[in-house]
């Protein structure tokens, strides 16, 4: 929550898209999609192994001398490349920029459902442009793959503060599985209306200003305006 | 920024990436140890006595490997005294013998007499395992920032402190 109130500088696009990113696993663990960490789990581990190594080769080093350790120097550099290659192309080829990976909530209770893949960036230097790539693996194996690329104003009020609703209705209206479990924030696109239109700048102050006045909005049942994309419940993010 | 120290993992990750960053210089620099067969592959010039081939703060590659020959008279050399922690940078004048065995006696360019009085008490000449290295390549006056570094002890702090805070507060 907290990071829904803090204030980023709009200007510095590693922060734009660092928010944003923090914000996806927020927003689909609190639709009970299940997280897998099993990316940042082997990342993790590649790299402590290949720093407990380079610790250890420095304490022979220190106590024992190079000339007596030569050989075991040589071996500890030779599997540290081993291990800081296997790093960058853990990170290049299997992470590829993925900010979340998870599951839907299945049928029944603890069920799983389709296997959700996000990967995010912005791939032009100075251009406010946040990318998603959403692989959805389907029960049946069938892999569907949505590219979004929207700019970052549309969830970012003119002082930097990340705003919730809008970001997630991109989410869940690009995405079938997303929307599906949050079929209030799914939008149908109207023809010849363009989504990003949907929330004007004075609309981001109002919605910011609103989650700033507390949390208790939370608990704002918004029966009776259901299908209304802008006054619905407000989710964490 | 800080808040992203909130999640564990996000933290623990930015911890890594600082202790890459540290463990890949070190290791590195043991790399570059090992293939060139001297502890200390890098040294820096910290006297004139080798003017005008060489000056304070010059940045000196070495190479303690003699696939094609022994190391020869006229051959720039660092090398280690018993008793003393600081490595000299002097010129090979006299060898006598051949092999592992070989006395070798070293010189300054820049300095009046031979060696003999910066050796260890009772020594008059080096072994070839006093060696660290030959002088294969240079680049000038680059290592002076770490002379710097030891004559202003602090500056090491303030640098790594400022290292360490770039890269905690900084997601790339």
């Amino acid at each position: 929550m907290a990071s829904s109130q803090e204030k980023i500088s709009v200007y510095n696009l590693a922060d734009l898209k660092n928010t944003t990113d923090d914000a996806i696993p927020n927003y689909l663990n609190s639709l009970h999609f299940t997280q897998s960490h099993r990316l940042t789990d082997v990342r993790l581990a590649l790299g402590y192994s290949a720093l407990a190594l380079a610790a250890a080769c420095f304490a022979w080093d220190h106590h024992l001398g190079f000339a007596a350790t030569t050989h075991l120097t040589a071996c500890a550099v030779a599997l540290y490349t081993v291990l800081n290659g296997a790093l960058t192309a853990w990170m290049l080829f299997a992470e590829r920029g993925a900010v979340y990976e998870g599951s839907a909530p299945g049928p029944g209770a603890g069920g799983q459902g389709e296997r959700v893949r996000i990967a995010t960036a912005t791939p032009r230097r100075n251009v406010p442009v946040y990318e998603m790539v959403v692989e959805v693996v389907g029960r049946d194996g069938a892999r569907t793959t949505a590219r979004v690329s929207r700019g970052f104003a549309e969830w970012f009020d003119g002082a930097g503060r990340f705003v919730a609703a809008p970001f997630q209705e991109v989410l869940a209206s690009a995405v079938p599985v997303i929307g599906r479990a949050d079929p209030k924030r799914a939008v149908v696109k109207v023809e010849g209306e363009d989504a990003a239109a949907a929330y004007t700048p004075e609309m981001l102050d109002m919605l910011a200003r609103a989650s700033a006045a507390g949390s208790a909005a939370e608990t704002a049942t918004p029966s009776g305006n259901g299908g209304a994309k802008r006054g619905g419940r407000r989710r964490k993010a | 920024m800080l808040s992203s120290l909130q999640n564990p993992r996000q933290a623990a990750a930015q911890l890594m990436n600082f202790g890459l960053i540290l463990s890949t210089a070190f290791m590195m620099w043991k790399g570059l140890s090992v293939i060139s067969d001297s502890p200390s592959p890098i040294v820096v010039v910290l006297s004139g006595s080798m003017e005008p081939a060489f000056q304070r703060g010059d940045l000196l590659l070495l190479w303690n490997r003699n696939f094609f020959s022994e190391t020869n008279v006229g051959e720039i050399v660092v090398y280690n005294v018993k008793g003393k922690d600081i490595p000299i940078v002097h010129r090979v004048v006299r060898k006598f013998g051949a092999g592992p065995q070989a006395k070798l006696l070293t010189k300054g360019d820049n300095n009046a007499a031979d060696d003999t009085e910066l050796y260890a008490r009772g020594q008059d000449y080096l072994n070839r395992k006093d060696i660290v290295g030959s002088v294969v390549g240079y680049m000038p006056f680059v290592g002076y920032v770490t002379i710097m570094l030891s004559e202003h002890p602090w500056l090491k702090t303030v640098m790594l402190g400022l290292m360490g805070l770039v890269v905690v507060l900084q997601r790339e």
